[in-house]
């Protein structure tokens, strides 16, 4: 089953290519131009990753990335920078991204972390289902 | 023989920088100290030297003076005495052949009788016999008695004593060679002046000696002010450049990413949709395209990572929690890898002080190469001790394939890699190596093949100094420095092709 996946950058150009292009790989992708609208979609919609750039008007990356684990937060993000620091990166992985690209990235190399990114996501929302029999199991039995 | 050049003090050249940082003009303040302190020091010694100079020649000119009188008034009594009963220029002629037959006379001790017309009773060394007319001015020795100064007919300058006999108009005249007298007063004088040159040198060399030692200090200290001042100057002017080339890379860093992408959808369109007759050459010339993106991908990295190295600031620094941030950029590989990470209780260290960023590279380093090493499962520790010696030793070791003793010299080499994938640039260990050097501290390593490896770094509890302001990182082995001034093209292409 191919992974779907949401875009989000401010550059349209980015957007397009990009979409036609990870198509091309066989995924299934969405796009938004802002976080605002992404976190809107999120809403309406599941995705296993979403694809962020880290730097855009309005709300920026660190900011969509803790409003995205807030509302879903089992869904996986790898995030789009310029150029990563230590300190970024860090800060970026404890609110709970799951990688950080920087650009000019390379495709196949992004198209890996997607696949990774959903099987992380797989194993996540599977312990979360069996957390949650086993509370079911525990309050049965208690 | 010592070259002068190397006796001149360092400020002597130094330019007079009035107009910039200093007010000082270092070779006008040292002759000035040496004038004066040499002023101060010998005007006493030179003016007692001379009053003393003065008061022994009058002393001792007096007392032979004195003595050549008394002597001739002695000899004036006794033939005064003589002549009473005869007439004075026979009888003084007479007494003068039978009483003063032995006479010692010479050039210094000329003694002869003269009537008052000049005309000479008894012979005389410098004037010739007797009965004769001397060129001497008989109103010379006018006085009863005296000294005059007077001329011989050969020129040499002479000490004439005199005295008339009483009762008669004859003179006695004692003739004595003028330098005799000064031999007997300036040659110990002489012998006393070489002693108060010596003096004057030896208190001279002396002054200038600490002159050159004061004023050196001042140069020294002065120079080592203007140093710093231009340090921060460059330094702050360096960080500016640094922040606009970090400005820059970002920027460039979005557009080249669209290029990125469109040239990568070229390629696509080529390879996965099967064109039916697309141009041979487009598919190398996007590939070509790509690859001139990425060179530019790395160069706005390197701007950025030098511009990072620019701004190097020493601040108080919690050891755990840097390392607790680097685990953090670890956790994901190395639960895929099931590496295991063991960190015992962090001390705390209380005044730990050092470059925040470049602890993280170099815990991100070592950390990085140990997951490495152990490839699949393995246990990877990190410990920390403070040592009272104002030193905290870090230990970072792993479980992994270890070192074989003859790489062990080499591995903080730069470009010695033993990594196979892109990644490995054979840096990491050259730039932890720096890093750690430019701390104050050092780093060790102890390894056994298939036991695993353990890193042993040393750091101060107070950093020295901040790295090299001027972004350099210096490597170890060779003379190589990573540097954030301008390459030339040359170096840009060998760094390329290293890379």
């Amino acid at each position: 089953m191919s992974e779907k996946v949401l875009l989000v950058d401010d550059e349209k150009d980015f957007l397009d290519i990009m979409s036609e292009r990870m198509q091309a790989r066989g995924m299934t992708v969405k796009t938004a131009d802002s976080a605002d609208k992404a976190l809107a979609m999120l809403e309406s919609e599941s995705f296993d990753a979403i694809v962020m750039d880290f730097k855009m008007p309005g709300m920026d990356g660190i900011q969509a990335l803790k409003n995205i684990k807030n509302q879903k937060p089992e869904l996986q993000i790898i995030l789009l920078t310029g150029y990563a620091t230590v300190e970024k990166t860090v800060e970026a992985m404890k609110i709970g991204a799951t990688d950080l690209l920087e650009k000019p990235a390379d495709l196949e190399a992004l198209a890996a972390k997607i696949k990774q990114a959903k099987t992380e996501k797989m194993l996540l929302v599977e312990k979360q289902n069996e957390d949650k029999i086993k509370d079911i199991l525990q309050r049965i039995g208690g | 023989m010592i070259p002068l050049h190397r006796l001149k003090p360092d400020f002597w050249d130094f330019p007079d920088i009035s107009g910039s940082h200093s007010g000082l003009n270092l070779k006008r303040k040292w002759k000035m100290i040496v004038l004066v302190t040499a002023t101060l020091a010998l005007s006493p010694l030179v003016i007692m030297t001379l009053v003393d100079f003065s008061l022994t020649r009058r002393t001792i000119e007096t007392e032979a003076n004195t003595g050549m009188l008394t002597s001739l008034n002695t000899i004036a009594a006794v033939i005064s005495a003589s002549l009473e009963e005869k007439p004075p220029v026979t009888g003084a002629k007479t007494l003068w052949e039978k009483a003063f037959p032995h006479l010692d006379t010479g050039m210094n001790n000329d003694l002869f009788l003269m009537d008052n017309t000049g005309r000479l009773l008894t012979p005389s060394v410098y004037y010739g016999a007797s009965d004769s007319k001397t060129s001497l001015d008989a109103g010379l020795f006018s006085g009863a008695e005296g000294i005059v100064n007077i001329q011989a007919p050969d020129g040499t300058p002479l000490l004439a004593g005199y005295t008339s006999i009483t009762g008669t108009a004859l003179t006695l005249v004692k003739l004595q060679q003028a330098d005799r007298l000064r031999d007997l007063w300036l040659k110990p004088r002489l012998q006393l002046l070489w002693f108060l040159c010596a003096s004057i040198g030896f208190i001279l060399l002396s002054i200038m000696g600490m002159a050159t030692f004061l004023v050196s200090r001042i140069h020294k200290s002065e120079r080592m002010r203007i140093e710093a001042l231009h340090h921060e100057e460059h330094a702050n002017r360096l960080a500016s450049i640094g922040r606009l080339a970090s400005g820059v890379a970002h920027e460039i860093n979005n557009p080249l990413d669209i290029i990125n992408q469109k040239t990568g959808l070229i390629i696509d369109l080529l390879t996965l949709e099967k064109q039916a007759r697309p141009d041979q050459r487009l598919l190398p010339l996007a590939e070509d395209v790509l690859e001139a993106v990425k060179r530019c991908g790395t160069i706005t990295r390197q701007l950025l990572d030098f511009a990072r190295h620019m701004e190097p600031c020493v601040e108080p620094v919690d050891m755990e929690e840097v390392i607790s941030q680097v685990l953090a950029l670890l956790e994901t590989d190395a639960r895929h890898r099931d590496i295991t990470i063991n960190v015992p209780p962090v001390p705390k260290i209380p005044g730990f002080a050092c470059d925040r960023s470049s602890l993280v590279q170099i815990f991100l380093n070592l950390a990085e190469n140990a997951i490495t090493a152990m490839g699949k499962t393995g246990t990877l520790t990190i410990a920390v001790t403070h040592e009272k010696t104002g030193f905290v030793t870090i230990r970072v070791s792993d479980t992994g394939k270890g070192i074989p003793s003859e790489d062990l010299p080499k591995i903080f080499e730069p470009f010695y890699t033993t990594r196979t994938d892109r990644w490995g640039g054979g840096l990491g260990l050259a730039i932890t190596y720096g890093l750690i050097r430019e701390m104050g501290g050092d780093i060790r390593v102890k390894s056994a093949v298939d036991k695993g490896t353990r890193f042993i770094l040393t750091l101060p509890v107070k950093a020295p100094r901040p790295a090299a302001p001027d972004g350099t990182l210096h490597l170890p082995g060779s003379e190589m420095t990573m540097s954030a001034k301008p390459v030339d093209d040359d170096t840009r292409r060998d760094l390329y092709a290293k890379s």
